[in-house]
């Protein structure tokens, strides 16, 4: 999962990025509002992190811009601030949560996984798509309950797939989700990841719609 | 309650205004006593005129002895007792012709008109007159001390109502005065009710007399710049507390980040990073230290006279490494000679504050004049309209990540203790045309 992290604090945000890495997260990083509302106008994110105290415009703006164009991206809010109108103004504003300083790093996964499964309207934890299952918080899968071994760019991408199950992806979208800015892309790259999900997992669940992109699907092939 | 040394307004009223209206009412009635004696000489005098024309009428008529009669009868009626005597002139000798009941008759001849003489041990005052062709003369009198105790009298009398009034007068005054203060009275129970975790002003609406409402006033300012101490104080201890909680927040994650490392490069590096974030809370925390250490009791060190030169000096040549680090130029203009009132120790961590800042910001290759007490760079610089907001506590420059935005706060707070005044302005040109930051302190005496 491709989210956004805007936090000002140098060693907060390397901690972040690089623990969020560790927890499966694909993490862009700005340092500022503006940058935030850049990258955010560029491109979608599965979630975004976003601290309040920002230079050149604070995170609650962020926020209201984000809201403002019907983005429903989920947004978790990192603050310093424990009061509670505080949390009120920024959940009024349309933050899904809310984590105080210092925080957890698992934490922080956890609530993130939370954030983005609520978001594709999934009360459960787990992701489910005929015989296969896949738990994003242990990043496990099986299939007709054996365990598969999958790479971690794998994992991103049956997770991305899953997520959008019965839907078109194209082969964009589908970029931008696994890949981070700092992220040397391969062009074949998606392709060859699609071919070992198929030998992995069955080559009928993963649909190519030819000049679009991907679907993952348990329809058959005909319907 | 215990009364502090001072005086009561009342009191003080009450005996001033007290004794002023009765040292007026002595002298009116020191006034009104010799009017009324002087009145009741004249009256006297008239009396005796009269009687005297009624005297030579009657004589000159001839009844004299009738009306001699008469007089023994009636004369005691008179408050005061009047002697007379009626003289004839006769072959140019003058010749006793009666003499008032009681009376010796008047050793000497007495000229007309008034004249004051002695009789018998006496003082008395007489009046002569002498009919047509000087036949008959008639002299009347009177004793003075009769005269002396009717105007007494009268005088007294005058003074009576007065002397009633006066203990009345001061009731008044007591009354009136206890009246008036009523609302210092209330002023006062108001103020010793304030509660002082809560002052809340004095309503300025309720009514109070044009004397104290400026008393009042000057109290609500006071209440108000000692709330705006508080909150200030207040405010900076929950920003304090919540600017710790992010390097805390850095330190946490990046430990976790080390426990979670699969591999040895990535554990070194995250441990690197807990240790750097160990070392911005050490200054964050030296930093608030410093600002609780500039009390305003320590502001005037008994004649500290500095020279700012060597305070620049010896702060440059501590920094001149960093600046080495950075690849950066510290250069140092002074002019020695010059000398402030100032804390030493506060001179030395205002400027060690400022050039650190500018090493800090200007970026790498920049060049950092530091003169007195003034450091300039050619760094990106500062929009004026920001340069305000700097000295505000928790308040980093744009491209900060590692300050802790407490320099320029002590600084500023050094410079309004040391009654000195902070001022950002255009540093040094740079090549692209635009100028860095320059930030100086002037001190009153600086010369």
């Amino acid at each position: 999962m491709r989210i956004l992290l805007v936090e000002d604090d140098t060693l907060l945000g390397d901690g972040l990025q690089a623990g969020l890495a560790q927890s499966g997260f694909t993490v862009d990083w700005v340092r500022d509002g503006e940058a935030a509302v850049a990258a955010l106008a560029a491109e979608g994110f599965a979630a975004l992190v976003l601290d309040l105290g920002l230079p050149k415009r604070d995170g609650l703006s962020v926020l209201r811009w984000l809201r403002e164009r019907r983005d429903a991206t989920p947004v978790l809010i990192l603050t310093a601030r424990d009061r509670v109108e505080d949390k009120v103004q920024g959940l009024d504003l349309g933050a899904d949560d809310y984590v105080l300083k210092p925080f957890d790093l698992d934490e922080v996964a956890a609530r993130l996984r939370a954030l983005v499964r609520r978001a594709h309207g999934r009360p459960e934890p787990l992701l489910t798509l005929g015989t296969i299952e896949l738990n994003p918080a242990a990043r496990t899968v099986t299939c007709g309950g054996q365990g598969v071994e999958l790479t971690g760019r794998e994992f991103d991408l049956l997770h991305v797939l899953m997520q959008n199950a019965e839907r078109v992806l194209t082969r964009r979208a589908l970029e931008e989700q696994l890949y981070s800015w700092n992220d040397a892309v391969d062009s074949n790259a998606l392709e060859v990841h699609i071919h070992h999900l198929r030998r992995k997992l069955g080559s009928e669940f993963i649909r190519t719609v030819r000049g679009v992109g991907y679907m993952a699907t348990v329809q058959p092939a005909g319907a | 309650m215990s009364t502090p040394p001072g005086y009561s307004l009342r009191h003080r009223l009450v005996w001033l205004l007290t004794g002023a209206l009765a040292a007026i009412w002595l002298f009116a009635a020191l006034i009104a006593y010799q009017r009324a004696h002087h009145e009741a000489d004249e009256m006297l005098d008239t009396q005796l005129m009269q009687l005297a024309e009624t005297l030579l009428a009657i004589v000159e008529g001839g009844d004299v002895k009738d009306f001699v009669k008469e007089l023994h009868e009636n004369g005691h009626a008179h408050t005061v007792p009047i002697a007379f005597e009626v003289w004839r002139e006769r072959h140019h000798r003058m010749q006793r012709l009666v003499v008032s009941a009681g009376h010796s008759g008047f050793a000497a001849e007495i000229h007309a008109g008034f004249s004051e003489i002695a009789h018998r041990g006496e003082r008395w005052r007489v009046y002569a007159v002498t009919g047509k062709d000087a036949e008959y003369r008639v002299v009347v009198g009177h004793a003075h001390a009769a005269r002396e105790r009717l105007a007494r009298e009268i005088g007294f009398s005058v003074l009576a109502p007065g002397a009633v009034a006066l203990p009345l007068m001061a009731f008044a005054v007591w009354w009136g005065v206890g009246r008036s203060l009523r609302p210092v009275d209330a002023a006062a129970r108001e103020v010793a009710a304030l509660d002082p975790q809560q002052l809340a002003p004095l309503d300025e609406r309720a009514p109070l007399p044009s004397e104290i409402a400026p008393l009042r006033s000057a109290l609500n300012a006071l209440i108000g710049r000692v709330n705006a101490a508080f909150e200030s104080e207040r405010r900076f201890t929950a920003d304090a507390a919540h600017e710790l909680r992010t390097p805390l927040a850095a330190l946490k994650v990046q430990a976790q980040v080390a426990l979670r490392a699969q591999d040895d490069a990535g554990r070194q590096r995250a441990l690197t990073q807990v240790t750097a974030g160990v070392d911005r809370m050490t200054h964050l925390v030296e930093q608030l230290l410093t600002l609780a250490r500039v009390d305003p009791a320590n502001a005037h060190p008994a004649a500290t006279f500095v020279d700012p030169a060597e305070t620049v000096a010896t702060v440059c040549a501590e920094l001149l490494p960093l600046a080495r680090q950075h690849d950066q130029t510290l250069e140092a203009e002074l002019a020695a000679g010059c000398r402030i009132a100032v804390n030493p120790g506060w001179l030395s961590i205002a400027v060690r504050n400022l050039v650190d800042n500018a090493l800090r910001y200007a970026g790498a290759h920049a060049r950092i004049v530091v003169s007195v007490v003034r450091v300039a760079d050619d760094g990106p610089g500062v929009p004026a309209d920001e340069r305000a907001r700097l000295t505000a506590r928790f308040v980093r420059g744009e491209s900060d990540s590692e300050g802790c935005g407490l320099g320029l706060s002590i600084v500023a707070r050094i410079a309004a203790l040391s009654h000195a005044r902070l001022a950002l302005g255009e540093g040094l040109p740079r090549a692209d045309g635009g100028h860095g930051l320059a930030i100086s302190l002037h001190f009153p005496s600086a010369g």
